[in-house]
Parts: structure tokens; sequence; C-alpha cells
């Protein structure tokens, strides 16, 4: 302890010397002052920076500063949020009073678009922006989720699981049948999001219509998401800021299910006595469980209890950057550890990614950007029906966790659809999947002016996948109490004590090299930008698995501890896209604004006659408050009108897709040995070409009261036509899957609407903004098809002309039977039918409810998505909060859970003291019944269970305060920020059983819950 | 500066000459053949046989739904009560199976159609090519006579699978179907071999069997009881001497056997094994039980030797190798009385198991799932010679065959022609119990209204389901309503 305080002591005191003589080594002066507005009043809270250094001050409550500073060649940097910044050099001065004006930066930001930025006043498409500020200190964990709050994308996190909690990405709509998927590009090369640290970006442009995205031609139709990461800047001094957070997670919702086994009993025996079957548990084991109490024999288990928690996550990322006068660089490197609040599951992520770049000359420069990250993920390595998500929602409240003894235990009941116990617990802590991927990318340009200020600039990229899924299946046993000597061995497939590896492994390789020309205020009217270019893509997939039985036990689990039946597989493909493309700008005083892009694309996916393509766009704005008879309206500051109109494609089918293909894995036993077998179990199309999307865009953005109100708005028609999609034929043609054919249309129409306002009242700065997305989805041309898709029970979703793409297609409920009388009344349902159960309408009135009486009656795509923002800012305090919504859609969740008692599973509290009963006519739900082993009358796809799944949800609440003081300049910290952080802590939504925010078109509830997560970080900044 | 001028031209001229070659987008495939170069090779050939033989694994025609199938017999039942056809609560929307068993079948008969219009292609030696033909014959007979079995008429699409002619053909009616699967039969007995080195494909014998079903099931029996003769004449196969070893995994492919679908462990198995020991979806009944004669071929309520006392007691050795009961030994010990909980009965034939030795539970089984065996052959032809004829000689003669190989006593002797058929049908029913044969016998003879009208019993006599059958309409397995609304040319079966 004596020698630690020595040690700080000297150590401390060193420090400050070094300090004091950076501050006090030269002749030192104060200079003082007063920082103003536009409106002359004083601004508190302006910073005040001497170039170069971290030294600086803020105002006071009265606009007044004061600061020591060391020389008079300084320069002072005035500055505030809204209103620029201001350099001064202080020479001779003492007293320095600064008019701070409104944000002329807004004229100059500028906006990152295809291969290249342009000015955002010069923007005739249209593209919306995020910058880093956005998403600062967000515990966002995979990178798509950072789009969300962006007008026209619908973005929907539907897992919550560590490692695999993408989002999903939807921009102006659901355009096609197959992939929707945006294009994603960082840097310029195409990238997966989730191996992006949310760290490292700089910008997200996302182009929504054709004029902007129809450079990326082929790949553009579902709208192009451009990322930058980030990057020093010259001359400026190395910045070290270190950001980090801790954090709690738990489930946002779970569902509530019976765990009183008594009152599970009682009410299974009462659905299989409304199905005409024999009674499962007799009354004397129902007794027997009333008056035991032995936790071993008579659980009362509530398993979403067992398999949820609380659990923490950490995130820490460390940033150097700066630069000289020709060289900038920055480092970053990043660390999250994520533990799943399902139990089992957890994630790391290991995250570099440098960017250097060297300016040789006014002529020639060159970069690298060289970026890696590295996921190790686990999660239970069982599923689909023995997965720990079903076991969850399946396991009823007679099984037994952990008997006394601390083996599993089972159920000594005998239950009809449930007489395997899958031990969701076991599986979840027993079993083995491991998954480590990484990716690393390298990214090199070189930039020369040519002669006549033509760039020239090429840029190569390799960026290569690997992942490694390793998984080991369990020998698993539990024990039935009653006969505690024979252990049951739960059977999963793959078999028991077997092992499989994948390896995936992906190499791109992009080169693409443009001529850019860029000329204003030729003849002091004139602005041209004109752009060549020309790229090569490679795709190259392949992978390699490998499988053995045989281990001895549950404690080696690598391949060669295995001893029988060794199974391998392994395959490759390539695919490659080769494209022309340019784009020309002029512009006429920067009043009136025209573009034009092209792209000419070819692609390996479609036979030689049929793989290249144009796309086309043409985009011209006007913007109108530059006309003299606007010039009196000083109400507004910028009004522009843009207008355009273009083509894209979309290539993202399967490859091979145009040639018949001999599937050979068709093999069979014969003379007792296996032997290769193969059939076509698919038809094709020769003719196969691109999907064409055209997209019509008309929109203002209009700026009001210095800028004070922002309004943009734009409509938008987006049709898609040749929509590549496999269409069902009948069975009796061979009963072969039916030929992917370019044949269906589908249109997308909707506005946006987005709104911001930024004030200063005092010492309180607000910014608050929303946006709102209305989309009208329509089929076009099914050629007079109709598409149905089907579940267990018949019907569920349709593709029909004159509607939205997956519709529901349901019968319509009205309600519950009350009596025989009804019953009796009402068209022919089914001979079972009683009172209590559901009444279906009988649309087309023949008397009998049948397929004829289904019809239209939901949507899965929402009306409209929306989003609101806040930002407050009060002496060093800030507080912000983002809501996301998403309005009208509705959701059919069936399965577990969703209904009661579904092949032997349980039922939700919910529907225990809902149902119809004779005493209890009023209720909610149908009488008791078995929806998988039964009738099935009320399982029938309906309205009944067709629920509202809109929902307006509190995403983030941060808030944080900013420590700057001059002790804190003393050890070179430019700023300290400790925050809370609260993500998805309030949702409204009619639809309570599981996370609005989900899979809409999934079947059941079993998918992993997103979290509600609170976080304590800060910044740190040297 | 020059330096850097020269290597970025460089640069830009190996950029544009990379650029100029379209054959940058040729990408073939690894791993995936396509139709312009298949039907190459012998070996492509014989790989797409074996694809059409892939297609009987499927669970329609051999593991698993022949005990299903079963459930829709008075011989056994579901507890689960999984399935609305079992108890007649069927409609054209609420059975899966009945659409699994159309499109099934129709993907056997694409792929045979698909290799009968193509073989021709392929460079071989005749004797081979035409034995293939004779195996894609006999598989696309088989296809078809399945459609036939359960819905009656079918579309007959003899070509390969064209979606733009195929897809709205109405159904066929079931006498055309029939008779193109007698047509397919009859070529390919005189392309099939009488056997093979290794079993498992079509043999002469296997399309002359199931030439002699398809004849029976249509009620004609002369023509039935000579196909099933010339079986009888090949001398190809004889009756295996154990009942019980004739479904044991170390007797497969015996003499007895005369087509069936392979399993192997570990690439291609099924979970019998476990479904029926765990009675998931299947339970023999009291009735099934009771069905069975004493050891002195009289049965129970007329028999002076059946006990009340101890039941199962000098009975038909049959029962004993077909059912599980309680308190006798099984897998090395006395089975207990709630171990089969559905009924008390447990099934045992297709098991892996035996009495006396204990085994743990197999998981997946590789046992061999019998289609067409001799005893059914021998079956057949008393049953259609005495339809035809009347009880001969040659009657008796198949009848006691069945009875010596499991020492049962010979039939009486002067019976008329009723009381044989009442022999033979009872034979039926207790030699190929739980071998998914039943359901069609009880429809084709037309009692299934009395049969699967009324209340299945437990092994105590209690109720456990109760049944109904619509004579004008259960005959048929309704045509699912989703395949309907696929081809709306399609018509339902009368009653849906």
């Amino acid at each position: 302890m004596y020698y630690f305080t020595k040690y700080f002591i000297i150590i401390y005191f060193n420090v400050l010397m070094v300090v004091s003589g950076q501050v006090f080594g030269q002749a030192n002066k104060t200079i003082s002052g007063n920082v103003s507005g536009p409106g002359g009043e004083s601004i508190p809270g302006a910073t005040i920076v001497v170039k170069g250094t971290t030294t600086g001050t803020a105002t006071d409550l009265y606009g007044n500063y004061s600061l020591i500073v060391s020389g008079s060649d300084e320069i002072l940097i005035f500055s505030f949020v809204g209103m620029g910044s201001e350099e001064i050099e202080i020479g001779n001065q003492s007293i320095i009073n600064v008019s701070l004006t409104n944000d002329g930066a807004d004229l100059d930001e500028v906006v990152v678009i295809g291969y290249g930025t342009q000015r955002k006043v010069t923007l005739t498409g249209s593209v919306a922006t995020v910058d880093s500020e956005f998403l600062k200190d967000r515990p966002i964990t995979n990178s798509t989720q950072a789009l969300q709050g962006l007008n026209g994308i619908y973005v929907n996190q539907s897992s919550g699981q560590p490692g695999a909690d993408g989002a999903s990405i939807r921009i102006r709509g659901v355009g096609t049948l197959g992939d929707n998927n945006p294009l994603v590009l960082v840097d310029g090369i195409e990238f997966n999001l989730r191996d992006i640290n949310p760290n490292d970006i700089e910008t997200i442009s996302v182009l929504k219509d054709a004029a902007s995205a129809a450079i990326y031609g082929n790949r553009a139709a579902n709208g192009v998401v451009l990322i930058t990461t980030k990057r020093g800047e010259r001359s400026e001094k190395m910045n070290i800021s270190l950001n980090s957070y801790f954090g709690l997670q738990r489930a946002t919702f779970l569902p509530k299910m019976v765990s009183n086994s008594v009152d599970y009993m009682i009410a299974r025996n009462q659905a299989a006595a409304n199905e005409g079957q024999s009674v499962v548990y007799s009354e004397e084991d129902i007794e027997e469980y009333r008056n035991g109490s032995d936790p071993d024999l008579y659980p009362n288990t509530n398993w979403y209890d067992i398999l949820f928690s609380t659990a923490p996550i950490q995130d820490h990322n460390l940033r150097l950057s700066g630069g000289s006068e020709n060289v900038t660089y920055s480092m970053s490197l990043g660390y999250l550890d994520q533990k799943g609040i399902l139990v089992g599951t957890d994630s790391k992520r290991y995250s570099i990614n440098t960017n250097v770049t060297y300016r040789y000359s006014d002529k020639l420069q060159f970069g690298t950007i060289i970026s890696g990250s590295f996921w190790d993920r686990n999660q239970s390595s069982v599923d689909i029906d023995d997965a720990v998500l079903t076991g969850a929602g399946r396991s009823l409240p007679i099984h037994p966790n952990i008997l006394s003894d601390g083996r599993y235990g089972d159920t000594w009941l005998v239950t009809p659809g449930h007489n395997v116990f899958r031990h969701p617990l076991a599986v979840a802590t027993e079993s083995m999947q491991n998954n480590k991927s990484k990716r690393a990318m390298i990214n090199m340009f070189v930039e020369y002016t040519l002669p006549f200020e033509i760039k020239y600039k090429a840029t190569f990229a390799v960026n290569n996948y690997d992942d490694y899924n390793h998984r080991f299946i369990p020998e698993i046993f539990i024990y039935n109490p009653k006969q505690p000597d024979i252990p049951k061995t739960l059977r999963f497939d793959p078999p028991n004590r077997s092992v499989q590896k994948i390896n995936n492994n992906n190499i791109d390789q992009s080169f693409f090299q443009t001529l850019n020309w860029d000329k204003r205020d030729i003849a002091g009217k004139h602005s041209l930008n004109m752009l060549l270019g020309f790229s090569r893509e490679s795709f190259y997939r392949s992978n390699f698995d490998g499988y053995i039985e045989g281990f001895l036990g549950n404690e080696l689990t690598e391949l060669n501890a295995g001893t029988i039946n060794q199974l391998v597989g392994g395959t490759s493909n390539e695919s490659k896209l080769m494209s022309y493309f340019g784009r020309a700008n002029y512009s006429y005083k920067d009043k009136y604004l025209l573009e034009t892009n092209f792209r000419y694309d070819g692609s390996s996916r479609f036979a030689e006659e049929n793989r290249w393509s144009f796309f086309p766009s043409f985009s011209a704005a006007w913007r109108i408050k530059e006309e003299s008879f606007m010039n009196n309206l000083s109400v507004i500051d910028d009004l522009k009108f843009r207008g355009s109109w273009g083509q894209l494609g979309n290539q993202n089918i399967g490859l091979f897709n145009f040639v018949s293909n001999i599937n050979i894995n068709q093999g069979t036993i014969l003379g007792n040995r296996v032997v290769p077998g193969s059939a076509i179990t698919a038809l094709s199309d020769p003719n196969i070409s691109w999907e064409k999307t055209t997209i019509t865009n008309l929109g203002f953005d209009l700026s009001l009261w210095a800028n004070k109100l922002d309004i943009t708005v734009d409509f938008f028609n987006k049709v898609t036509t040749d929509i590549l999609t496999r269409i069902n034929i009948p069975a009796q043609v061979g009963n072969l899957a039916g030929p992917i054919t370019n044949l269906y249309g589908m249109s997308n129409k909707g506005v946006e609407i987005s709104a911001n306002h930024k004030n200063t009242f005092g010492g309180l700065n607000l910014r608050i903004g929303g946006n709102i997305a209305f989309v009208n989805n329509n089929i076009d041309y099914l050629s007079g098809d109709v598409q149905y898709t089907t579940n267990m029970f018949g019907n569920i979703r349709v593709i029909k002309e004159g509607h939205p793409v997956n519709s529901w297609y349901l019968y319509e409920a009205e309600g519950l039977f009350q009596s025989e009388e009804e019953v009796n009344n009402h068209a022919f349902q089914h001979a079972a039918t009683a009172p209590g159960d559901i009444k279906f309408r009988d649309l087309n009135e023949d008397g009998k409810t049948d397929i004829q009486d289904m019809a239209i009656k939901g949507r899965t795509l929402p009306k409209a998505t929306y989003a609101i923002n806040l930002n407050l800012e009060y002496k060093g305090f800030d507080l912000s909060a983002f809501f996301q919504g998403v309005y009208n859609i509705d959701i059919y969740p069936f399965h577990n859970v969703a209904f009661p008692l579904f092949n032997g599973a349980g039922l939700t509290k919910d529907y225990l003291e809902n149902h119809w009963t004779p005493e209890n006519t009023d209720a909610k739900y149908p009488r008791l019944f078995l929806p998988k082993r039964g009738t099935l009358i009320n399982s029938t796809n309906s309205t009944f269970w067709l629920q509202d799944a809109s929902y307006l949800r509190l995403k983030n609440l941060q808030i944080g305060y900013t420590f700057q003081s001059e002790l804190l300049s003393r050890v070179n910290i430019s700023q300290f920020r400790p925050y809370i952080n609260g993500q998805n802590l309030l949702t409204f939504s009619k639809w309570t059983l599981t996370d609005p925010e989900k899979n809409i078109l999934g079947q059941d509830i079993g998918d992993y819950p997103n979290a509600v997560m609170v976080t304590l970080g800060f910044n740190l900044t040297f | 500066m020059k330096n850097y001028i020269k290597f970025i031209i460089m640069l830009m001229i190996s950029g544009s000459v990379f650029s100029c070659s379209d054959r940058f987008l040729d990408t073939i495939s690894t791993d995936q053949y396509n139709e312009a170069n298949w039907w190459q090779t012998e070996a492509q050939a014989i790989s797409s046989i074996n694809g059409i033989y892939a297609v009987l694994r499927n669970s329609q025609f051999s593991a698993i739904q022949q005990l299903r199938e079963e459930n829709l017999t008075p011989n056994s039942y579901s507890m689960g009560g999984d399935s609305p056809l079992d108890v007649g609560a069927h409609n054209p929307g609420n059975v899966t199976r009945v659409r699994d068993k159309w499109n099934a079948c129709y993907t056997g008969i694409g792929r045979a159609n698909d290799f009968l219009d193509n073989l021709d292609k392929v460079p071989m030696e005749a004797d081979l090519k035409n034995r293939l033909k004779g195996e894609a014959f006999f598989l696309r007979a088989f296809f078809y006579s399945n459609l036939v079995s359960y819905f009656g008429g079918a579309p007959l699409i003899l070509e390969a699978p064209d979606f733009a002619n195929h897809r709205d053909l109405p159904r066929n009616s079931r006498n055309e179907v029939v008779s193109q699967v007698l047509d397919d039969l009859d070529n390919a007995v005189s392309l099939l071999p009488l056997s093979y080195s290794a079993p498992g494909r079509a043999t002469q014998g296997a399309a002359l069997a199931l030439k002699s079903r398809v004849l029976l099931y249509e009620s004609r029996w002369p023509e039935a009881a000579k196909a099933a003769k010339e079986v009888m004449d090949l001398q190809q196969y004889s009756l295996f001497p154990d009942y019980r070893g004739l479904f044991l995994l170390e007797n497969e492919n015996n003499e007895e056997v005369i087509f069936d679908v392979q399993y192997k462990t570990p690439e291609f198995t099924h979970g019998l094994d476990v479904i029926i020991e765990l009675q998931i979806n299947v339970a023999p009944t009291k009735d099934m039980v009771d069905s069975y004669l004493m050891s002195d071929g009289l049965s129970i309520s007329e028999s002076p030797l059946f006990d009340p006392q101890s039941p199962y007691e000098n009975r038909d050795p049959r029962l004993h190798q077909t059912v599980v009961i309680p308190e006798y030994m099984y897998r090395g010990g006395i089975v207990s009385d709630s171990k089969y909980f559905s009924t008390g009965y447990g099934y045992k034939k297709y098991t892996t198991y035996k009495d006396d030795i204990a085994q743990p539970s197999l998981l997946q089984s590789e046992i061999n799932i019998i289609l067409l065996r001799y005893g059914d052959v021998l079956l057949m032809f008393a049953e259609a010679q005495n339809e035809a004829s009347g009880p001969d000689q040659s009657v008796y003669e198949a009848m006691n065959s069945i009875r010596s190989r499991v020492n049962m006593p010979e039939m009486p002797l002067d019976l008329s022609k009723d009381q044989m058929r009442e022999v033979i049908r009872h034979e039926r029913r207790i030699e190929l119990a739980l071998e998914g044969l039943y359901l069609h016998d009880i429809r084709r003879w037309e009692i299934a209204e009395e049969a699967m009208n009324g209340t299945v019993l437990n092994s105590k006599g209690e109720v456990v389901q109760v049944r109904s059958f619509n004579p004008d309409r259960d005959y048929l397995w309704p045509i699912h309503e989703i395949t309907i609304q696929e081809n709306p040319a399609l018509e339902q079966n009368p009653g849906y």
C-alpha cells in the first residue's frame, strides 16, 4: 500500500508537470468574450476549442467564456449544435465575441451515394441517411438493427438470440416473391451486416428510389444500403476513444402457461371428453396428485421460468484515429460478450477495423481498409421438434425438472400425444453446438487525378468468410420417480452420441474502376459531373461436412472420438457479375438539377442468351426557393421538388435454375447395399431472366423558419414485373416442384413523410422528429393463377391478383355456438359441432361451410411503419428517445401454446380461465378441444385466431451526462460521458402472447424472444 | 511522377483486358447433372431406376403406413385419436394422409414415366435395357394400383411429366386405370428375370403376384386364380417354416418373400420398433385377439379348450407370434399389465425383438417391409379359385399349407363354397394381420360397414373408441380439397 501510494504520487506529479508544461510552457494569456446566436441572444453551452488541441471550454449561462491559451498564433474554434462553427485566430485580441449563424453547414452537408458523395441540396433521388450520432451508445448487437427508424424502411428483428439476432430489412415494401433483402455495401463492397461492428459505422445511406439506386442495377431492386466506416481526419491529433457498457437483459414477453398440474389434467380430460375420446388421466391419478406433496412425483413445473432468466451483456470498443498532413488512420478494436436469456445460449464477438489512407501528392492517394470480425456462438445442438424453444412451449406442468437426487426427471403419468418427454433443460445444458465464424476483408483503393481533372479510382477487395459449426448430440437419461432404476433415453435425430462438423467457406472478389469528372461553376452557372465505371465480381461458395456416431459417452466431442457410421458431404459453386455503369449530373445555378444513371449488367445465373440487361434512370429537381419570385418568402429556407424514374433488377435466385437438374440423392437399398439413385424433382424454365423493378418517385424537401423545421415528402410507385418464383403445379405432374419462372407482377405504392424540428429554449436544445411511411402492396399480375400456402389445417395464405402478397386466407368466424338449436339452424359444419364451438360463416350460402367459404381476411405486411425521435440537451445532460411502430399487420400463430393442448402440449392461463363451458357462455375462447388429435373443427384456419400485431415500441431511451472540466483536460481527457440506456422498455400492442416484433409468417411462437436491455456505459475520449 | 502514370495506365489496361471477356460469366455446376448431360451412360440409367425404388421407402408404402392403415380395420386402433379417418369423421380437408398418398403415388409414376421415355437414349446391351424396362413397368403398375385401391379412378398419365399438357387432365375411370396396370404387369412379366443375385429388385414372380392381387381386388376370380397359380408354378418361392421368424431381422429376404422394401442401418432406417413399443398410433384390439382360433381349429366360443381364466392358452400359435399378451414372456421378461396402456395388448410382428432375449430398445430399425409374400399368394389363389370354381382340391392344398406351417389343424372337409369363403376370409385376417392389407379386404368384401361401425374394446372389455362408417361414401377415400384446388378438373368421389 505504501509503495502504491508513493508511486502514485510520483506519477501524478510527473503527469501534472508535463501537462502544465504544455499549458505554462509558453507565454500564456486569458481570452474571454461572449458567444451569441443569429438573433443576438446569448448561447450557453457553446464550445470553444483551441484548434489542434484538447484545450477548451464552454460558455456559461450568459454566453460568456474565459480560456487560457498559450500563444497568439493559436486559433479558436467556436461551435454550437445547429449553428455551424467559426474559426478565429487569436492574434492580439484578448476579448473575442462571436456571433454564430444558422447552420450553413446544411448547404454543404454531403450524402454518400453510389460510387461517391453528393451535396444534399443537389440530390434528385430519395435517400435516407443515418449518421453515427444516432447510433451512438445504443446497445446494437447486430448492425441490421441500426436501420430502425429510417423512413420507409421496415426493420423487423424477430429473434433475440445472441449472434443470430439479425433483423429483416424491407425498403418500400415487399417487391418480390423471392429474396427481398436489399443490397448491402460496406465501403463499396458487398458485405454481411452481421459482421460489421456498429461502432465502426460512420454513415448509413439508404438509396430508396431508382434515381439513386440504378447505378447498382442488377441487385438494386430491393433498395441499396451504403455503409461507410469511420476513418481518421487529416491534421488531427491522435484521438483515443473508449466506449463501454455493461447491462442486463430479460425477455420482452413470455407466455403464461398453466403450471398447476391438477388444473392442467382436468382441462385435458375435459378436452378429450369434448372430442368424444376417452379420459386421459384417471380420477385416482388426479386424486393422488391433489393429495401428494413429493415434488418429484407431483411437480407443478413452470418451464418458461426455468428456461429463461436475466442475462448480462457487455461491449467494449477502443478506437485510435487521427492524421497528419498526408496520412489518415483509424484503428478500432471491439469486444462484445452477450449471454442469452435462454439457457445455454451466448455469443462473443471480436472485431477489428483499420482504415489508412496516404496522400502521396495532390494527384495521387491510396489507402486500405482491413477489417475482421470473429464470432463464437453457443446454443443447443438439437432442433426442430426437440428444440429447447419447442420444449418450453410443449412441456407440461406434470413433467418434473430435476429430481431430488439430481437426475433429470420424467413423469409417471401417461399422456397420449406426449409420451416422450423431451426434457428441455437437459437438452439445453447437455447438448453442445458451437459456431465460430470469421470474416476478413481487405479493401484497397488507389485514386489518381488525370489531366483535365478526371479522377481515376480503382478498388480491389477480397472478402473471405469461414464458419465452423460443431454439433454434438448427447446421451440424456431421464428417470421416472416411480421406477427410479429404469433410465429412459431421449432419442434424437441425428441420433445420440453423434457429432457433425460443417465448414462453410466463401470468397468474394470485387474489382471496380471509375472515372469521374467534376466541374463546378462553368461560366458561373453550370455544374457538371460525369462518372463512368466498370466492375467485376465473383462469389465463391463451398461447404464441407463430416459426421460420425458411436461416441462412448458425453465427454469427448471431436470427430476422431467417434467410432462408427461416418458420413461426409460437400459442395461448391461460383457465381459472377460483370457490369458497365455511368452517371451524369447537370446543375444550372444549383437551381435546376438533372441526373441520369445507367448500368449494363451481366450475370452467370441465367442462360447465355438471357444474361445481360440494361437499367437506366432519369431524375430532375427544382430548387424553387432559389427562384427570384420566392425571395420574399423568408419563412422558407429551402424548397426543392424532385422527380425520378428508373429501372432496377433482381437476380437473387438459386444457381442453375435454367436447366432441369437431376437430383442424385435419391439413393436406396437394393441387394443389401446402399445404391445411388437419381430423379428429377423439379421442373425448370430455360428462359428465365432478371426481375425488373420500375420505380417512379415524386417528392419535395422543405425547410422552414431558419431550418428549424425540415419536412420531406415522397410519393413512390414501385412496380416489379417478371417476378421469379416457383409456381405450384398439380401433383399429378409427377408430384414435381414447379418451375421457377418469370411470371408475376407486383407493385408497391406509397408515401413517406418525415418532419424534423430543432429549437433552443434558454439552455435547452431540443430536436424532435418523426416519420411515417404508408405502403400499399398489390399483386398486379399472376396470369389468373392463385397460389395457396397451406398448413396442416388447410389453406392459410394466398397470393392473388388484386390483393397484397401473402394475404391471410381464412374462414370467417362469427363467434361461438351457444346452443344445440343454434348449431342446427346454422349451415352444416361438421357432424361433431356442438355448443361452444366456433361458428363459421357460410359465405356462399350453400348450406355448408367448406373450402368455398374461405376469403382474404388479413395482411402479413404492415400498412404503415413509423418512428419518432426525441433529443434533449441541457447543460451537459442529454436525453434521447426513439420510438418505432408498425401499424395494421396481422399474425396467425397456431401450434404449441397458441392453441390449447396442441398435440400433447399444455395451455395458457388465459385459455384456462376464459374458455366456453355451459356455465361460462360469455367466454372469449371455444370449449376445450384437441387441435391436432381430434375432429379439428375449432382449429380450422379462421379469423377467430387471427390477431392484430400492430405495435408501438419505445425502442431506445438514453440519458447521459457529459463531463467537461478543466481537470479532465489536464489529463488529456476531452470527454467523459457516462450514460444509462434502456432498449425495448415499453411496448404497446394488442398481441401479448409473444413479442409482436416477430416473424409474421411463422406458424408457432417458438422464436427466440427479443430482450429488454438496460445498460450502463460510458464514453471516454482522450 | 512518370512512373506513377505508367502504373495507372497499366492498371487500366489490365482492367480492360479483364473486362472484355464474356466467358468470365460462364459457370458450370460442380455437383449436379442436368437433362442435357444425363441419359448417357449405363450407370446413370441404373441410378435412375434406383430412384424409382427409392419412392417405395416413402412412409405411404412401407414402414409406419401399414400400421396406421391397420387402424382402418377392426384389428387395431390409435389411442391418440389422431386421424378422423379411423372413426369416420373425415372430410376432404381434414386428413393430410389422403393428400400424401396421392402425391406419393404420382412421384413414383412420374419417375417411371420419365425413365421409360428416356431409356432408349442410353447405349447399353439389350438384355439389361429390357430388364430395366420391366422393372419400371412393375413399379408404375404398383403405384397406379395403389391409387385405384384407395381412390378409384385417377388421371392416367403415361408420358414423362409435362406441365403444360398434364396439369388439367381429369380422372380416368377405375377400369381404364386397372386395364393399364394389367398391361404394364404383363409387359413386366415378359421382361423380368426369375431372380437376381442380390434381393430387392422386381422379379417375374413379383409382377405375377401383384397382378393376382389387382385382379382379386377387382373380383375377377378366374384371372386372379390363374395369375396366382403362375406364381406357384414358378417354383421359386415357398413358405418359411417359422411364422415369427418370417418377420425377424436375421431371416430377411427368405424364400417366402416375393417383394419387399429394403432398409439398412444407418443410411435408411425407420422407427417401427419405437412406434410399436410406445404405441404411437397403433394397438391391437380385443376383437382381433378374440378372432384367433383355438389350437383345435375352433373359435373361442365353440371350442372346449377355451378357458376364460387363461384365455390365451392353447390358441393358434400365430396369436402370440403377432401380438404381445401381458403376463407372457417378451424381450426376456414377463410383460406387465400396464405396459401397453392403449388396449393392454402390443404388436409383435415387425419388431426386431425376440421373446426370450432381453434387448434394449432399438431407435432405428432396418427390418424390411414385405409387400408381397408367398403366403399371401396362396391365400389369394384359394380365395379366387373358390369363387371361380368352388372349394376344389387345389384350394384345400393351398389353405392347408398355410395351416400346417403353424401346426394348426387342416381345413374341415366338405365345406360349401360359402363356408369355404368364410374360412378363407378369416384365415386372411389372421395370417396377414398387421401387414396393412386387411383394410382392402374388408372394403372389397363390403363388410366394412359392419366391421367399422361400432365400438372398439380393450383387453378388459372397456370401450375405448366409437367408430362409424358411411357405406355410401367411405369405401373410397376423398380426393383432398387442395388436390382439387390445384386441378379443378378432378371430380370428387361421391358423397364428399
